[in-house]
């Protein structure tokens, strides 16, 4: 038989296994962003204590450090490679793509990494048993490590939408795939939003002294409005550029939700904006808890719809736009050998190429039909759609009551048809045989109207 | 199903460099990983005793904080150092390890956050015991717990990645009925007790280790110091002694008991023994154990290597495609940056564990920290420069 190298589905009900990355990824984001950004925050504050010779900045920083040394870098790290185990576990040709690309850059960002941990465990338990200015320097060495894990993961994630261009198709090379049109946009982008994370906890951090030491409270937290206030306009500024790097199957998502994405973003720049006005004007106003709560509002209403756009944008790939959502390889890549997977599911079916369907179901029967299009719907739609009635994730059954004519069997399958012929530019121009579509829809038809 | 699959199932792109250097990379960075993973279990398991007694004993008093400082900075290190041997095997092994994640999909989700919550917990045992000068054990023992669950779940990864594509199959879809829950779980005991076990001898040898530096503090006393270089030999023997026996065991198990690395490794354990009895200077003695971990590394790759190709996997026919700018980018970072900044911060962690009363460490008056810093800081910029030129070459290359 001519199997193609697919994996077994790992599917979640109701939510769809994608769904559980996406969650691993905002705190990850949350946390691994802030590390960033604060990395950055101490270098500038080793800095001021070392100039100004001020002790009292040290303790700010030992205790924003604690505090980092538990949300970034226990749920930081652990989340990072947690991407990687549920994308894995989700889309494994889609990290193979990934990994088989990229490992030596993998392996550099792990060498910085660890210098990164390493660093800020010294840094922190150091403060008072080293001079300030061996401690600034150790700091700068953080910093520019921290931004190093970025400057090397962002190439990656980037490649994710796409390379932009043909290079890497043509000659396979890891450094035409990193160096895409948005890596660049994408770097600052987030860099913008490191420096405003930093400036967030910062506030949880600063607004918490206040007992101690009110003076150096409210300084703080006034530094920390203007450093929010100028991350989140290199955000702002760099997610103009970085949009306008995005490839066309994007576009077309982002038009979908384009009027809610510039709400959302309004109301979120407006919100902060206030916020760090107030913490520049009135400093005394910012409790802890007002502090912690926007921590929640920036990771619950600006990071995971963030991410899920983001992760919409790249449909119907996974990875350098030739790898479909479903695993299924889309085109050429000549540099690498790869072949278009495309003409053989279309010839063959997806039963005559997955290696993991059980000899029972191979041949579709009348008493085996709705298990089969049941294990096709998982095969090729699981990625994108929660499958069930009441889905959370994308739910396909949703969608048809609400976006085709009928929920009828026939209706179904002739808009899978459509699917085939590429007409619709974020789902995969996949086209499967007809006895295939025909299981699949009327495993889906009897979902929609169960 | 045919065990041809195992190469169906590799990566179409190839791999971007010899796989018998993924596989030394694999060998080398999966012995760094256990070594912590063992230091974190042994060092977190013996401080659950001592903060029971160290309200009443003044050597616990003195060595537990010390324990739980150790047991989260190797838990920290354990999940860094995770992280190669992860991108290694992958590359060279993606068959069985891709299946393993998707046929056991649901715990790969559970161990992360199971690892997350083990971790909280760890640090609040830490503060409660910081803040009480004893105590937390109830809440340090749920979360050891939680860590040697993960520890099982991450065994179980291991285990179905060296499965046969038949007993793939039968996870899968059991008796022909496809289940994708991602729930399946096995587990070989002793292959899992053997390496669990290691954490008793190399938590003696830390203690040995311990032992050596505070005893040129001078506010350390001698009672303190022969208190745990004893409690470290009793440790390191009696559990190169058990580690010993299941590794016999587990070699008998796989048919690898006369095999040469498998001897090699059991002469190294005996000539640790040795040392840990009788060598004082018990830095050399960890040298010695850097090499027993790294043969035991050495046969976990083996034992996978002949179940594969057994199998009829093509692990050195895996195609090539060359990539030398970011291998030259990796061994550069790695050897040159890697190897001078984490001289640079050991050094001074070095001097100021050394520093007496409260002391603070001028680092502008030690030639060795203020060479190391300005090497590091320069490497530092000189790779950020170079980063972004090579970005910038690439993009006017590619879109002018």
């Amino acid at each position: 038989m001519d199997y193609l190298g697919l994996f077994p589905v790992f599917y979640v009900p109701d939510v769809g296994s994608a769904w559980l990355m996406g969650l691993t990824g905002t705190i990850h984001i949350m946390a691994s962003h802030t590390s960033v950004g604060a990395a950055m925050l101490f270098a500038f504050l080793a800095y001021k204590a070392y100039k100004e010779d001020r002790d009292d900045l040290y303790d700010y920083m030992k205790r924003y450090g604690m505090f980092l040394l538990i949300f970034s870098y226990v749920i930081g790290s652990i989340t990072g490679p947690g991407i990687w185990y549920t994308a894995t576990a989700a889309s494994p040709r889609g990290i193979s793509a990934l990994i088989h690309n990229f490992v030596w850059v993998w392996a550099t960002e792990w060498v910085f990494f660890i210098y990164e941990v390493i660093a800020v465990f010294a840094l922190v338990y150091f403060i008072g048993k080293i001079d300030k200015k061996t401690h600034l320097k150790l700091t700068l060495t953080f910093a520019i490590a921290s931004v190093g894990t970025l400057a090397l993961i962002i190439g990656i994630i980037s490649f994710m939408m796409w390379p932009g261009n043909d290079a890497f198709y043509n000659t396979g090379s890891a450094s035409d795939a990193f160096f895409g049109i948005n890596t660049f946009p994408h770097m600052f982008l987030r860099i913008g939003f490191m420096i405003m994370m930093s400036g967030v906890i910062g506030l949880i951090i600063s607004s918490a002294m206040k007992r101690e030491n009110v003076e150096l409270s409210n300084e703080l937290t006034r530094k920390m409005g203007f450093v929010g206030l100028l991350g989140g306009f290199i955000a702002l500024f760099f997610f103009m550029w970085y949009i306008s790097t995005l490839p066309a199957n994007a576009e077309a998502v982002l038009g979908l939700t384009l009027d809610s994405i510039v709400l959302n973003r309004i109301i979120l720049a407006i919100l902060f904006s206030l916020y760090f006005f107030l913490a520049i004007l009135k400093p005394q106003w910012i409790g802890k808890y007002l502090a912690v709560i926007m921590m929640f509002v920036i990771g619950i209403v600006g990071v995971w719809p963030g991410e899920k756009l983001r992760e919409s944008m790249r449909k119907p790939y996974v990875a350098g736009q030739y790898i479909y959502s479903n695993q299924i390889i889309s085109r050429d890549v000549p540099g690498k050998g790869v072949k278009s997977e495309v003409e053989v599911v279309a010839a063959k079916g997806l039963l005559g190429v997955d290696p993991w369907v059980p000899d029972r179901l191979r041949t579709i029967t009348p008493e085996n039909k709705l298990e089969v299009g049941e294990y096709l719907t998982k095969r090729a739609c699981s990625n994108c759609h929660s499958l069930e009635k009441g889905g959370k994730y994308r739910s396909m059954v949703m969608l048809i009551e609400t976006k085709l004519p009928g929920t009828d069997k026939e209706t179904i399958k002739n808009y899978m048809h459509v699917i085939g012929t590429g007409a619709i530019p974020y789902m995969p121009k996949i086209a499967l045989p007809d006895e295939e579509y025909d299981a699949m829809a009327e495993w889906i038809a009897a979902q929609v109207n169960n | 199903m045919d065990a041809t699959i195992l190469n169906v199932l590799r990566d179409p792109a190839g791999v971007p460099f010899y796989p018998v250097v993924f596989q030394g990379l694999y060998i080398l960075t999966w012995a760094l990983h256990a070594a912590f993973v063992l230091l974190a279990l042994g060092s977190f398991g013996l401080s659950l005793y001592g903060s029971m007694k160290q309200k009443h004993d003044a050597n616990w008093k003195i060595l537990n904080p010390h324990l739980i400082q150790t047991g989260k900075l190797s838990i920290s290190l354990l999940i860094l150092l995770g992280i190669a041997p992860l991108l290694f095997t992958q590359v060279i092994y993606d068959a069985g390890w891709y299946v393993a994640n998707t046929l056991s999909g649901a715990w790969v989700f559970i161990f992360i956050y199971a690892l997350i919550t083990a971790y909280l917990m760890f640090y609040w045992y830490y503060y409660a015991n910081k803040r009480n000068g004893g105590g937390g054990t109830f809440v340090g023992l749920i979360s050891f717990l939680i860590i040697v669950f993960c520890g099982v779940l991450m065994h179980n990864f291991a285990v179905v990645s060296i499965s046969t594509p038949d007993q793939w199959m039968a996870m899968y879809a059991p008796n022909g009925v496809i289940d994708t829950s991602g729930l399946n779980l096995k587990w070989d005991v002793v292959r899992l007790a053997f390496l669990v076990s290691l954490s008793i001898p190399v938590l003696g040898i830390f203690l040995q280790n311990y032992s050596d530096f505070v005893s040129t503090k001078s506010d350390y006393s001698a009672d303190f110091v022969s208190f745990t270089r004893k409690l470290g030999t009793k440790f390191a023997v009696v559990g190169l002694l058990i580690s010993a026996v299941l590794f016999v065991l587990w070699m008998m198990q796989v048919g690898l008991l006369m095999n040469i690395v498998s001897l090699a490794t059991i002469v190294s354990v005996v000539i640790l023994l040795l040392m840990a009895m009788f060598l004082k200077n018990s830095y050399i003695t960890t040298l010695w154990l850097v090499v027993v971990a790294l043969l035991i590394s050495g046969i976990r790759e083996l034992i996978r290597y002949n179940i594969m190709s057994g199998l009829g996997y093509d692990l050195y026919g895996y195609p090539v495609n060359l990539e030398i700018p970011t291998i030259a980018m990796f061994l550069s970072t790695f050897v040159i940056l890697g190897f001078t900044g984490v001289a640079y911060i050991l050094t001074m962690a070095w001097k100021v564990g050394k520093l007496e009363n409260g002391a603070t460490l001028d680092g502008t008056k030690s030639a060795a920290v203020t060479k190391l810093g300005n090497i590091t800081l320069g490497l530092f910029v000189l790779w950020m420069l170079i980063y972004f030129a090579w970005g910038m070459v690439i993009l006017f290359k590619n879109t002018l």
